[in-house]
């Protein structure tokens, strides 16, 4: 999901991600990948997932191309032609990933709106007036015998101002730059938390970010939202990747710890002092373990923080035990991340507010 | 030949009288001459350099002030180091030689983290690096200036070399290149065919690449002390 400033008392940027439909079995409530303590391997970013059993299974695309439809219905200002194109273009950005193998492939207009359970991935505007936060949303059906997405749903809330126009347009939202964060979602991934928000009279308003991932939108006319950032290009590498990934990229890993006991839910970033690039990962386990894939070699700064308390239901499922009461720090290394393979041992020790 | 009944000579005169003389000096050949080796061994320094300050960014959003937002600032520099220092070099002329050399050190990368958005404490993170250095130099021996009976002879080198470090774990290599100039002086003690003698020598070197993410040249001095054998 996509929120606008999103009010302080009800962040509800997963809300859509639980709204998963059974295929075979019982419907589970999907939340973002608590994997460390699974088979799949947790990376940078977040990553959707489900339980099966005991293990973690990440959410993803079994078969390519991803065939998606669009709902033949414009909004003011945006025809459905150029929602079409803007998704397609959204699309590519994410296809154009290197590390990543990602396709799609556009079936057609329908009448159909995008709803879950038709068979269909249908994108398209809906008017839904009392999300009064929400810019966009994606909902899945998947199997959860395996965690294959098998159907993606992604309604834009034409309850809002939109614009295409080539550099953004005042008092409107980039289509394009949400289109590229639900893309993000309808691939697989959660959200990021590598940004900064400030609460203000009736919100909390997002300051800066480094990620298209990241929940809450830019400000109308803002048109940042359109380019991926290496947060992003990392998250789709880990889920669909290359060759190059495996092969180009590193992995920084480790734990989190306070008086001696893990950290669940410690944001930890890395920093490319090369590069000058971030990305974000988390603790996702019990003690505090945390992976962060998909880097660039060289050498890079770890820093952690604890998630805004306004912001942890973007992330995580609120029955999870997220310690937010840390201080942020870094680490008192330079952690070198070496081309295909990875820097372990990384331990984070914090302190409480 | 008037060198040639000299060597004879003395060769003859030496044999004759084995309790006189001492044979110090090596008189027949000049010394060093084209072909004459000189191996040394010893310690290195290299100075320390500033590889700059970079931040880490986000991009604002609109109506948050100005240019981007800055999460934390790393200030970094490579320190000065110690090392370990071997030459092998071969006179092509009597005041020309061309030298091979490795050397060793362990330069310590530190970066100041601060100005954290969210205050965490300023650090300073730090690396141990390995860093080797292969270089060729053309020395050049000034015999005209040498001094102390011949035993002390000043040389200028320059050269050019390549770097390779290995950061902590020996899990990623970096390389890159150097070029170098200087000046130094060779302290023999004796003057024989055979020769043990101090090697000391100041310089500088332009750097760029290996460990360096600046991915800027830099000048450090550097200098070292060795101990030198001609043959």
């Amino acid at each position: 999901m996509r929120a606008t400033e999103a009010p302080s008392n009800r962040v509800r940027a997963t809300e859509t991600h639980g709204r998963t439909r059974k295929k075979r079995f019982a419907t589970i409530v999907l939340t973002v990948a608590l994997a460390g303590a699974a088979s799949v391997p947790a990376s940078a970013y977040l990553k959707l997932g489900t339980r099966i059993g005991t293990r973690t299974v990440t959410l993803k695309w079994s078969q390519m191309p991803i065939r998606y439809y669009v709902t033949d219905r414009g909004t003011t200002g945006v025809t459905s032609t150029q929602l079409q194109q803007a998704v397609s273009r959204s699309f590519s950005s994410w296809e154009a990933v290197p590390s990543a193998i990602t396709s799609s492939e556009f079936a057609g207009f329908t009448l159909a709106n995008p709803s879950p359970g038709d068979g269909a991935t249908v994108i398209g505007f809906q008017n839904r007036p009392e999300l009064d936060r929400t810019l966009g949303a994606t909902s899945f059906m998947v199997d959860t015998t395996t965690g294959a997405i098998l159907e993606a749903d992604i309604f834009f809330n034409s309850a809002f101002p939109w614009s295409v126009a080539a550099q953004g347009e005042a008092n409107t939202f980039d289509l394009e730059s949400i289109a590229l964060h639900e893309i993000g979602h309808l691939h697989g991934l959660a959200h990021s938390a590598l940004g900064e928000t400030e609460l203000r009279s009736g919100g909390r308003r997002v300051i800066a970010a480094e990620a298209v991932m990241f929940p809450i939108a830019y400000a109308t006319g803002n048109i940042s939202g359109r380019t991926l950032k290496a947060d992003d290009i990392a998250g789709i590498g880990d889920i669909y990747p290359a060759a190059s990934f495996t092969r180009d990229t590193g992995s920084i890993s480790g734990k989190v710890t306070k008086g001696g006991k893990g950290v669940l839910g410690a944001h930890v970033v890395a920093f490319d002092m090369r590069t000058k690039t971030l990305v974000g990962g988390f603790s996702l386990s019990d003690d505090g373990s945390f992976v962060i894939a998909g880097l660039d070699p060289g050498p890079h700064i770890v820093r952690v923080e604890p998630l805004d308390d306004g912001d942890v239901e973007s992330f995580f499922d609120l029955t999870l035990d997220i310690d937010i009461n840390f201080r942020p720090q870094f680490y008192d290394k330079i952690v070198v991340v070496p081309r295909g393979g990875g820097t372990s041992g990384v331990e984070l020790k914090v302190v409480a507010k | 030949m008037r060198l040639s009944r000299a060597v004879l000579f003395l060769a003859l005169a030496w044999g004759a009288c084995p309790n006189v003389a001492t044979a110090q000096i090596y008189i027949g050949r000049s010394v060093p001459h084209a072909g004459t080796v000189e191996v040394s061994g010893g310690g290195t320094f290299s100075g320390g350099y500033d590889l700059g300050s970079i931040s880490a960014d986000e991009t604002r959003n609109t109506g948050t002030g100005s240019g981007p937002f800055v999460l934390f600032t790393a200030t970094s520099r490579t320190k000065p180091a110690l090392g370990l220092q071997g030459r092998l070099g071969v006179f092509v002329a009597q005041s020309a030689s061309l030298e091979a050399g490795i050397q060793l050190a362990r330069p310590i990368l530190s970066s100041l983290l601060s100005g954290d958005a969210e205050s965490a404490p300023d650090v300073t993170a730090t690396e141990t690096l390995t860093r080797l250095v292969v270089d060729g130099s053309l020395v050049l021996h000034l015999s005209g200036l040498s001094f102390a009976g011949g035993k002390g002879v000043p040389f200028v080198l320059g050269g050019g070399g390549y770097i390779r470090e290995l950061h902590e774990k020996n899990e990623v290599i970096e390389t890159g290149r150097e070029y170098h100039a200087g000046a130094g002086l060779h302290l023999w003690f004796g003057q024989g065919k055979h020769r043990l003698g101090l090697r000391t020598d100041v310089g500088v070197s332009v750097r760029n690449g290996g460990a360096d993410f600046s991915e800027t040249k830099h000048t450090i001095p550097t200098a070292g002390i060795s101990l030198a054998y001609l043959f």
